[in-house]
């Protein structure tokens, strides 16, 4: 009883002995160790976005925004706010944006760490505020058959529009400025 | 669960003057005035029931008052039952502490967070918000924004706290969440007094959940950072409140892969816990060895899930990620090859003298005052008491699974040791037996919808015990989150383990409970009592007390 409570703690060196070294040699050369399913940054492809903002409304710590610049909608993805849950590739309804395996995301600049993509804006023909984007706008063409005239007008001036039309007297005719 | 407790429930509740809400399959909704809440929280606690825990609502948009909900579990027939009682903004309510201990905690949460006016509760310090907190704030009043900062009087803080703090080199570490402090009374060896004071780092979370921030579909991944080593335990709880109040139909394989996702976490957490154990008995060679053995389990779970933690995988309906046979028998490879690892190590790990010496005998919670204070998890288990979610309320797919449940009487620290050492095996099992009986079909249902105003429980068992989670649904988000970490309902047990019990000890009994790993490497204050010097140190320093 004495001499198996002594010998018991010496079988852990039986255990080192058979599982040997087990941390990781030379660092940043080999793959690196994660699996096929890990999910790490992801990557928005700047020509299938369309800059709906559906990964915006979804994205849990609003590491994916919108922000509008005068003529220009801008996708920001910032990859210090990002949990790397992938629910933005879910949503996308191009698929434009994938979950990429990287995890090394460290960087000297905040900046280093931000993504961006530029959206061109179109204007409306009434009232000449950019309203969205000409990529979106693209597909609503081809999702639908409207008239250009109707389509390129903001949606204010579109209900002005039909407010106008109600309001005039019958042979009028209706023009866009 | 038998309908005759539902009628006795009944029967006392219109006996008492009060009111059934509503039935469902496992709770049981009720009100009762509040002259006669103590009397019937008497009755329930005499017939079985455990407090899981009580959450203080702003109901002035519905009902024009304050309520208090009172969420009792009867583990021995699965039934939940949600006992409300409310007044209006200054009415005073009673407290029913003087019959529950265990709910001094809960009440003083729902007085600092609600506004509450509880009876009997009026002197005691606050227990949730800083010292500094404005008088007439309540941050989880409607009124209140969720991004709201009130000015703070240094002056008035300093004024209020007039014992020397270690707060530099304290507990706010810059990488772990929760943060406690204790502040331990000594006589020369003996410990005599503790004092704690917690919630340095209350985020908010629940009130952020209720904000316009967030909504029903985001709020799993906010849940799943409440806790740093079981946050899948409180996405699961969140979306199984959500699915229960709205009457979502989960399908069959989603359930079994939450499941398996649970048991592969409680695996790892319990793993963790057994090596920080052996490093702070000053066995480092076991930490290191648990450890090792702990990497293919966080490798498996990234191959399940794509994350190492904080799986994401969570939404309401089902899950993301499929298990594809591929997976599966992978992960049966490598659970099989930890098992035999940790089986051969453990034989030699409660073999170790200085372990089972500083284990035996230290940190006793008696089984009474367990039950009073509705301890949960091991360390529920290591006193006696035979509760576990997974077999008292079963969820998700646990009632396909068959496992036993570990329960050890002595109430010391090797007790709640050996009960988590059984329990990795247990749950080995488990996940063995539910990929082979994984059903097919989808992992998540197409679409949903979320009624107002229903109200749910949901319980998922952590690695530490009872996770609660309270829903009571809204527009596009809950109109209240109550959420009960299983820590918050064992760390009272610490006064009763750590008094009268040398100095030396208080370190592992602190850690016994498993307070959330990151919450353990404090700074504790040493007072001794009779010289009334002071000083700091940290947990891991405690290991130079060690009895040689």
């Amino acid at each position: 009883m004495q001499l198996s409570r002594v010998i018991k703690p010496v079988k852990l060196l039986l255990i080192a002995l058979k599982t040997g070294r087990v941390s990781r040699e030379k660092y940043p050369l080999g793959p690196p160790l994660i699996t096929d399913s890990f999910r790490g940054a992801i990557s928005i492809d700047p020509v299938k976005c369309r800059g709906c903002g559906a990964c915006v409304l979804i994205c849990p710590p609003n590491a994916l925004t919108l922000r509008f610049e005068g003529e220009k909608a801008i996708l920001e993805y910032f990859k210090g706010r990002c949990i790397f849950c992938g629910m933005c590739a879910d949503v996308c309804p191009v698929q434009a944006i994938t979950v990429t395996r990287e995890f090394e995301l460290a960087a000297v600049e905040v900046e280093d760490l931000k993504e961006e993509i530029v959206h061109v804006m179109s204007k409306c023909i009434m009232c000449g505020r950019p309203f969205e984007t000409i990529t979106q706008l693209k597909y609503v063409k081809e999702l639908k058959l409207i008239t250009e005239k109707y389509m390129n007008m903001c949606p204010e001036c579109r209900s002005k529009r039909v407010a106008k039309l109600f309001a005039m007297k019958p042979g009028e005719i209706f023009e866009i400025k | 669960m038998s309908s005759g407790i539902i009628k006795e429930i009944e029967k006392k509740v219109l006996e008492l003057e009060g009111l059934i809400e509503s039935i469902t399959k496992t709770t049981i909704f009720t009100e009762i005035p509040k002259k006669n809440i103590k009397d019937f929280a008497k009755w329930l606690y005499e017939s079985g029931a455990f407090l899981k825990t009580c959450a203080g609502v702003d109901e002035r948009i519905i009902s024009s008052k304050l309520a208090l909900y009172y969420i009792f579990g009867l583990d021995e027939k699965g039934l939940d039952v949600v006992v409300k009682i409310s007044g209006f903004e200054r009415e005073a309510l009673p407290s029913i502490v003087d019959v529950i201990p265990g709910v001094e905690w809960c009440e003083l949460e729902a007085r600092d967070l609600v506004g509450l006016y509880i009876l009997g509760h009026e002197d005691k310090p606050r227990l949730v918000l800083p010292q500094d907190w404005p008088e007439d704030a309540y941050p989880l009043r409607k009124d209140v924004p969720h991004n709201y900062r009130p000015q703070i009087n240094v002056e008035k803080f300093s004024e209020e706290l007039p014992r020397e703090v270690g707060l530099p080199i304290g507990p706010y570490h810059p990488i772990l969440h929760e943060p406690e402090y204790f502040e331990l009374y000594v006589e020369g060896e003996r410990v005599v007094d503790v004092y704690y004071r917690g919630f340095h780092v209350h985020r908010g979370i629940e009130k952020l959940g209720e904000s316009q921030r967030f909504t029903y579909k985001t709020i799993p991944f906010l849940a799943e950072r409440i806790c740093g080593i079981c946050g899948f335990v409180h996405s699961s709880c969140y979306v199984l409140a959500v699915e229960k109040a709205a009457g979502i139909n989960v399908p069959e394989r989603a359930e079994f892969i939450r499941s398996i996702l649970l048991e592969i976490e409680r695996i790892h957490s319990h793993l963790l816990w057994l090596g920080v154990v052996a490093h702070i008995l000053g066995y480092d060679a076991g930490f290191m060895h648990m450890w090792r053995i702990r990497e293919p389990v966080m490798v498996l779970a990234e191959l399940l899930t794509g994350s190492r933690k904080t799986y994401g995988i969570n939404i309401i309906g089902g899950v993301r990620r499929d298990i594809d046979e591929v997976k599966k028998l992978k992960a049966l490879k490598v659970l099989r090859s930890v098992r035999e690892e940790f089986k051969r190590f453990i034989d030699v790990f409660i073999s170790i003298p200085e372990i089972v010496k500083r284990t035996t005998g230290t940190g006793i919670l008696p089984r009474d005052i367990a039950r009073a204070l509705s301890v949960v998890g091991p360390t529920a288990r290591g006193s006696g008491l035979k509760r576990d979610v997974r077999k008292d309320y079963p969820y998700f797919a646990y009632k396909y699974a068959s496992f036993k449940i570990p329960v050890y009487t002595e109430g010391d620290n090797l007790a709640r040791l050996l009960v988590r050492v059984d329990e990795v095996f247990e749950s080995i099992s488990i996940i063995e037996q539910l990929l082979d009986m994984l059903p097919k079909g989808p992992i998540a249902v197409e679409s949903y919808e979320i009624p107002r105003l229903k109200k749910a429980v949901a319980a998922v068992e952590a690695p530490r015990g009872e996770d609660v989670h309270f829903i009571i649904t809204g527009l596009d988000r809950p109109y209240r989150w109550k959420v009960r970490a299983p820590t918050y309902q064992n760390i009272p047990a610490l006064r009763v383990m750590l008094k009268d019990a040398p100095l030396a000890d208080a370190f592992l009994t602190i850690v016994s409970i498993d307070p959330c790993f990151s919450c353990t490497d404090r700074v504790l204050m040493v007072c001794d009592v009779k010289s009334n010097s002071k000083r700091f140190m940290s947990l891991f320093e405690g290991r130079k007390y060690a009895v040689k």
